[in-house]
């Protein structure tokens, strides 16, 4: 590894106190970091063809210290409380080469497996004439969507129009009165009740001992991708293509037979605040949450699984359960982590709440133009989760190219299972009803 | 009606920088709509104008536009 001291400062600003989102992914991360991982890093890595001038885009990431302090700071208590504390410290783009024989896979797993204390590093990891650019983060600092936009910032001829803005949530908080908030903190703790009501199947025990994050990747072709939005548009209809992924992946569980087999399946997903293709906010969390819920035999059922995963999701739209959990996660905030994790992680039997952790970061393009003029052939997806479940699946398209990313903790999640449930997935997908 | 809609999908769903150009024909989905802002949508649109839109009628063409919107709001009955 080639890395410039990662010492040097910009200037320093006023801590940033979390918002409920933030605080919300930071309980998340503390509970990783407790069993002695890494905590919630990210990773957002990009296959490009070519180098890109490193030198610009080093100067783009000092730009990005100077117009978004947070990008280096460090998480400090502030009473009850937690904020971000800019350090003014340069992030220092770091080089690797792909030794002979070497996959750019295995340098960013180690990358995410090490144990980092910024919150957000950049690689360029060189192999042949291109090579991949990774983007490790923390996740109490950003989320998925706000990674696309500081991606955009350091490629853009205009990073000056990239501005910070408010948290999401707390602007959506602010809009409700304080009965409303009440009415949705009450519909919030019923749906809690339901939801930890149903045992979750999990992919694999709890496991002690040491533990590495592992990534497998499965691109789909233009025609496969094409072939399973047209299945997706038929199941679930053109709202519901992230719960044709997740209902397939329920099918592939059980049909593989899960290792921890209770009563049916709990997959939460994040409902984000952001408004699409918006520049802004850059950083923070703006998220709420949803969860996608069948029981086992609901899930024999092909068809009935996406009729019933699709009602479910217009049930929860339709009494504000997507904000519901906004009020909720506003009180959070005065929990302690522990305890909160604790209310977050698991239900009435003791049993972990998330079969899987899910997220959907929907189409991507980086167009002709490319990353600083380098095309973009490919990407995948990293993240740390906690254990259990030991697994997450991070769905992505790039051009119209469907990328499933299966992070998970070896040896606690059996890799020859992992295998099975991977190639049934993909029958899944591309089955014909 | 189409209003409405333009004011719930641009200051909740999509960005653009200049709603007021976007055209009533203009493509929602490739302006960035995506299919949990779809749901929204329709749930927004069954509760401002008191209709219920059949699942079975999610179809492309019939979200992609301000116009095909509406036009499928009225046929559910609205404003009758």
């Amino acid at each position: 590894m080639d890395t410039a001291s990662r010492g040097g400062s910009v200037k320093k600003a006023s801590p940033l106190l979390f918002n409920p989102a933030d605080y919300f992914t930071f309980v998340l991360d503390q509970e990783i970091r407790s069993i002695g991982h890494p905590g919630g890093y990210c990773g957002f890595a990009l296959e490009l063809a070519e180098q890109p001038d490193l030198e610009r885009l080093q100067q783009r990431l000092d730009l990005l210290v100077e117009n978004f302090p947070i990008a280096s700071a460090l998480i400090e208590p502030q009473g009850k409380r937690y904020a971000w504390v800019p350090t003014g410290q340069r992030i220092m783009l770091e080089c690797h080469q792909c030794q002979p024989g070497e996959q750019a896979q295995q340098i960013q797993l180690a990358i995410l497996n090490r144990q980092e204390s910024l919150p957000l590093t950049l690689h360029w990891i060189s192999s042949g004439t291109g090579g991949t650019l990774l983007l490790n983060w923390n996740h109490p600092l950003l989320d998925a969507r706000g990674v696309k936009i500081v991606l955009d910032f350091l490629a853009s001829d205009r990073p000056e129009s990239f501005k910070e803005s408010p948290s999401l949530v707390e602007a959506k908080l602010a809009q409700w009165s304080f009965w409303k908030k009440c009415r949705l903190f009450v519909k919030a703790k019923l749906h809690n009740r339901e939801v930890n009501s149903l045992d979750s199947s999990l992919p694999t025990q709890e496991e002690q001992g040491p533990q590495t994050l592992q990534l497998k990747v499965r691109n789909f072709s233009e025609e496969e991708s094409r072939q399973i939005a047209k299945l997706a548009q038929q199941h679930t209809g053109v709202a519901g293509r992230t719960l044709y992924y997740l209902g397939c992946f329920m099918r592939a569980m059980e049909q593989v037979g899960p290792p921890v087999a209770k009563a049916g399946y709990c997959i939460p997903y994040a409902f984000n605040l952001r408004r699409q293709n918006a520049p802004t906010p850059v950083f923070g969390n703006h998220v709420g949450c949803l969860f996608a819920r069948a029981a086992r035999d609901q899930v024999q059922n092909r068809q009935g699984l996406f009729e019933h995963l699709l009602a479910q999701y217009k049930q929860v739209v339709r009494d504000e359960l997507d904000l519901a959990y906004l009020p909720l996660m506003w009180l959070g905030q005065w929990l302690s982590p522990a305890r909160y994790a604790k209310i977050l992680r698991k239900q009435h039997s003791g049993g972990e709440l998330s079969s899987l952790w899910f997220s959907d970061i929907g189409d991507l393009s980086w167009g002709k133009k490319g990353f600083l003029g380098s095309p973009v052939t490919g990407m995948s997806l990293l993240c740390w989760m906690t254990l259990p479940p030991g697994l997450a699946l991070l769905v992505g398209q790039l051009d119209g190219r469907l990328t499933l990313s299966y992070n998970y903790l070896s040896p606690a999640v059996d890799e020859t299972w992992l295998d099975a449930v991977i190639a049934q997935m993909d029958v899944e997908l591309l089955v014909e009803a | 009606m189409k209003e409405k809609l333009k004011a719930f999908i641009f200051s909740e769903l999509i960005y653009h920088e200049d709603p007021a150009s976007f055209g009533d024909d203009a493509d929602l989905l490739e302006a960035g709509l995506d299919s949990l802002g779809i749901m929204r949508l329709i749930m927004f649109a069954e509760k401002e104008f008191g209709v219920t839109l059949p699942d079975t009628e999610i179809e492309p063409d019939n979200v992609n536009s301000l116009n095909a919107l509406e036009k499928w709001i009225r046929q559910a009955g609205a404003g009758q």
